[in-house]
């Protein structure tokens, strides 16, 4: 069923309001816990549609595929705006998230769902099993919301 | 330390297939990631994993909210059988599934031995 007039996007303050609704019944952490794991099933598909499963390309190359379905020209989730990977660990620097959208600053809100849906992207991609960690927040300092993924041993 | 998480799937696979009526574990970290598992195979490992740590969690704040104390297990009881979650220390939870012909009363002596070998190894 599409939405003739309303298109495909509704206001991050309804989202919003969907979460804090969930934490109130749920508790924040059941909340965060559900919303990750629906954030890498997300991502997960989105790789695999994008074909970017086990793919061998260069990150600054999947940073642009990331932000281009995720991004301004597309679902408007975030912006990915640099991937970079060092020896042991995948980071991602993000911005407009739409888990810090709407929070006021020293908000202690983490991305759940947009950590997700990175996260999902990158096991796709890796085809590994990934820890991943909200390292850095716009809501807490930082110039981007950072997700830091490690090998799942 | 790094969890040696091939010893604890193979204390999970001894555990499953040392009894004809336990027919699964699995340990989870508590933001709901597999740690090491022997699940039927039909089952998603991810899926049980995010559902065993929410359902944990919630069961906490149902303990908390509605003044319970602090929540040791979770039991659920299916026409099927049974799962049962179980704390296992701050860094994992343990789901058993076990058919309805399990005794109770054996399968959480078998859970709470289970968990204390765990913790060891977690520690």
């Amino acid at each position: 069923m599409l939405r003739q007039e309303l298109g495909d996007f509704c206001s991050i303050v309804c989202f919003k309001a969907a979460i804090t609704g969930m934490e109130e019944a749920l508790g924040e952490k059941a909340t965060a816990i559900a919303l990750m794991a629906a954030g890498r099933t997300r991502g997960k598909k989105l790789a695999k549609e994008l074909g970017l499963t086990g793919i061998n390309l260069e990150w600054n190359l999947i940073a642009d595929k990331m932000d281009f379905a995720l991004g301004i020209n597309g679902t408007k989730l975030c912006k990915i705006e640099k991937i970079v990977e060092e020896i042991t660990v995948i980071r991602v620097s993000t911005s407009e998230t739409v888990c810090s959208a709407g929070e006021p600053q020293g908000s202690p809100r983490k991305c759940t769902f947009t950590l997700g849906a990175v996260w999902g992207a990158l096991e796709e991609i890796t085809v590994k099993r990934l820890k991943g960690t909200h390292i850095e927040s716009v809501l807490r300092g930082g110039s981007n919301d950072i997700f830091e993924f490690s090998p799942l041993v | 330390m790094p969890i040696n998480a091939g010893k604890i799937e193979n204390i999970l696979q001894n555990f499953v297939s040392g009894t004809n009526d336990i027919q699964g574990a699995t340990l989870v970290s508590p933001d709901g990631l597999s740690l090491a598992s022997v699940l039927p195979n039909a089952m998603d490992d991810e899926k049980v994993s995010a559902m065993s740590a929410a359902m944990l969690s919630l069961g906490e704040r149902i303990g908390s909210e509605l003044s319970r104390g602090n929540i040791d297990r979770i039991y659920v009881e299916g026409d099927k059988g049974y799962g049962v979650l179980t704390n296992c220390g701050d860094d994992a939870v343990l789901l058993v599934l076990a058919n309805q012909s399990v005794k109770q009363g054996l399968l959480m002596l078998e859970i709470k031995r289970l968990t204390e070998e765990l913790k060891l190894i977690l520690m």
